[in-house]
């Protein structure tokens, strides 16, 4: 509350330039304050889950009455080969992907076979 | 004969059309105004531009200058002690009125971002915390309108509440100014709302103007997935920071994050949904509606009105710059990994402006997907223009 009514009525342009150069830069450190901190924050937040998986690991394996599992794809990944008909691939990842959210089957367990372009019938 | 006579006269005094002409003055504004709402009506409806919003927004406007109609009146002053009646009681205040109480104390805006923050997936910007810089580069507008506002003779509050157009958020904007300057809220509203609409039509010559062809082609990597553990994290983190620094930000920004924290936490599922949908709809029918009630035609038609939309529009025209400009420094920096098109999308109407950035990219590449990169700064905006309102609000509020 630095300019209050004694201020409200008039402004000068000297005051208004240095308002605005400050206001645009306290926006700009608070925000880099805060891109610096998610950086910060992910970065432990991944080493601790990197470290837990790991922990992790060895118990499993040491349960050993299960049989060894096959090793699941990336959830990136879909299965199977896919034929492309005049579809670039691009595209074609495009279509999967909107697939795999729209339905919510992550791609590694989505199985697309072909992905074919259909022309308009302009005749 | 003498009571028809009399009943007649009543009717006739009660009138509409008599009201037209109360007090022997022909009040044209009235009729420029329920114009004016019929426009927006066909727009909104016709074109389809933001209808969730125009349609309210016109349907008040109409209902507001429905001539002895009295639907804003506030016979008590309640909020306006322009026409106090005496011996008025608080249950004759117009409907609207009523309503209104909801924006004039800044329930609405808040309880717009709780809604807004439950709805935004912040993942895009942690997975690339750069777009927070976009975001912040993207309210440039907000403080260029500010002076030019101020050379224009406008107070510094009015010229505060006037200049936050440029942050493309309209809850913001009706949050400033109906505590910087109450009685420019309808134009401020309806100018933050349209521009909003017409995004598609003001970013794109602005885009091409400020980026060469090979910047606008470029591709952006794939962006990381990120941690649920990080996605609830953030709203804590980002709340506590703008808070500490800004409190006068923390009505907005605490909203936006607590509605956040509900989509991400995952164990409040109804409480996420209802502020998705439900409460979200009942208060942009509130906010609507009572916004555009305050476009009253005596009030509204005057030059200043017209300098309002002009300084928006100007605003709105250099928070896009800014954003394209900063996009093009990390353009640079980046050896040519960032499309600057991305910074555009950095003034927080979301997800219209990513949608644009989006679109302009496809004209040049098109297999260019540029939407998810966009997203990043589209909800920085978001979190940069409610910043920008609490260095506002810290500088002039009363």
């Amino acid at each position: 509350m630095l300019f209050t009514s004694e201020y409200s009525l008039k402004m000068g342009i000297g005051e208004a330039l240095l308002t605005a150069v400050i206001g645009i830069s306290t926006v700009l450190m608070i925000l880099a304050i805060i891109a610096v901190l998610i950086m910060l924050v992910s970065k432990v937040i991944r080493a601790i889950e990197a470290k837990t998986a790991k922990t992790d690991s060895p118990v499993t394996a040491a349960a050993g009455s299960a049989p060894p599992a096959a090793v699941p794809l990336p959830d990136t990944e879909s299965q199977g080969e896919l034929i492309l008909e005049n579809v670039d691939e691009p595209t074609a990842a495009v279509i999967m992907a909107i697939v795999s959210n729209k339905s919510g089957i992550p791609l590694n367990r989505l199985c697309f076979k072909s992905i074919k372009l259909l022309e308009d019938d302009k005749k | 004969m003498e009571m028809i006579k009399n009943v007649l006269v009543g009717l006739w005094e009660a009138s509409g059309i008599n009201a037209l002409f109360a007090g022997g003055v022909f009040h044209w504004q009235n009729l420029v105004m329920l114009l004016v709402a019929c426009v927006l009506l066909y727009f909104a409806i016709a074109k389809k531009c933001e209808p969730l919003l125009l349609v309210p927004i016109a349907f008040g406007i109409l209902l507001a200058n429905l001539p002895g109609a009295g639907l804003m009146d506030d016979p008590t002053g309640l909020m306006d002690t322009s026409n106090v009646v005496a011996g008025a009681h608080w249950y004759e205040t117009g409907v609207l009125r009523l309503i209104y109480a909801g924006v004039k104390s800044s329930v609405f805006p808040c309880l717009i971002f709780l809604g807004v923050g439950a709805m935004t997936d912040f993942g895009p910007l942690l997975s690339n915390p750069v777009s927070l810089l976009l975001g912040a580069a993207a309210q440039l507008g907000i403080y260029i309108a500010f002076i030019i506002a101020i050379l224009l003779g406008f107070t510094p509050q009015e010229a505060a509440s006037i200049a936050i157009i440029g942050g493309a958020d309209g809850p913001t904007a009706i949050f400033v100014a109906s505590k910087l300057a109450a009685e420019l809220l309808g134009p401020i509203a309806i100018a933050a709302y349209s521009y909003m609409a017409l995004i598609p039509f003001i970013q794109p010559p602005i885009m091409k103007l400020l980026t060469t062809e090979k910047e606008r082609k470029v591709e952006m990597k794939q962006l990381r997935k990120v941690s649920k553990i990080e996605k609830i994290v953030f709203p804590v983190v980002v709340l506590l920071i703008c808070a500490f620094m800004l409190p006068s930000v923390a009505p907005l920004l605490g909203m936006l994050m607590l509605g956040n924290l509900f989509r991400e936490c995952g164990v409040v599922e109804r409480l996420s949904d209802t502020a998705q949908n439900a409460l979200m709809n009942i208060v942009t029918i509130m906010l609507g509606l009572t916004v555009g009630a305050t476009a009253n035609g005596q009030s509204f038609l005057q030059i200043k009105t017209l300098m309002i939309v002009g300084l928006g529009l100007l605003a709105f025209c250099f928070s896009t710059a800014g954003g394209v400009l900063l996009g093009k420094l990390l353009y640079v920096i980046t050896k040519g990994k960032v499309n600057p098109l991305i910074g555009a999308a950095g003034v927080s109407a979301v997800p219209m402006a990513a949608r644009v950035a989006q679109s302009e990219g496809r004209k040049y590449n098109p297999t260019n997907f540029l939407l998810m990169h966009a997203m990043g700064p589209n909800v920085a905006g978001v979190i940069g223009s409610a910043v920008a309102a609490g260095f506002l609000l810290a500088m002039f509020a009363k």
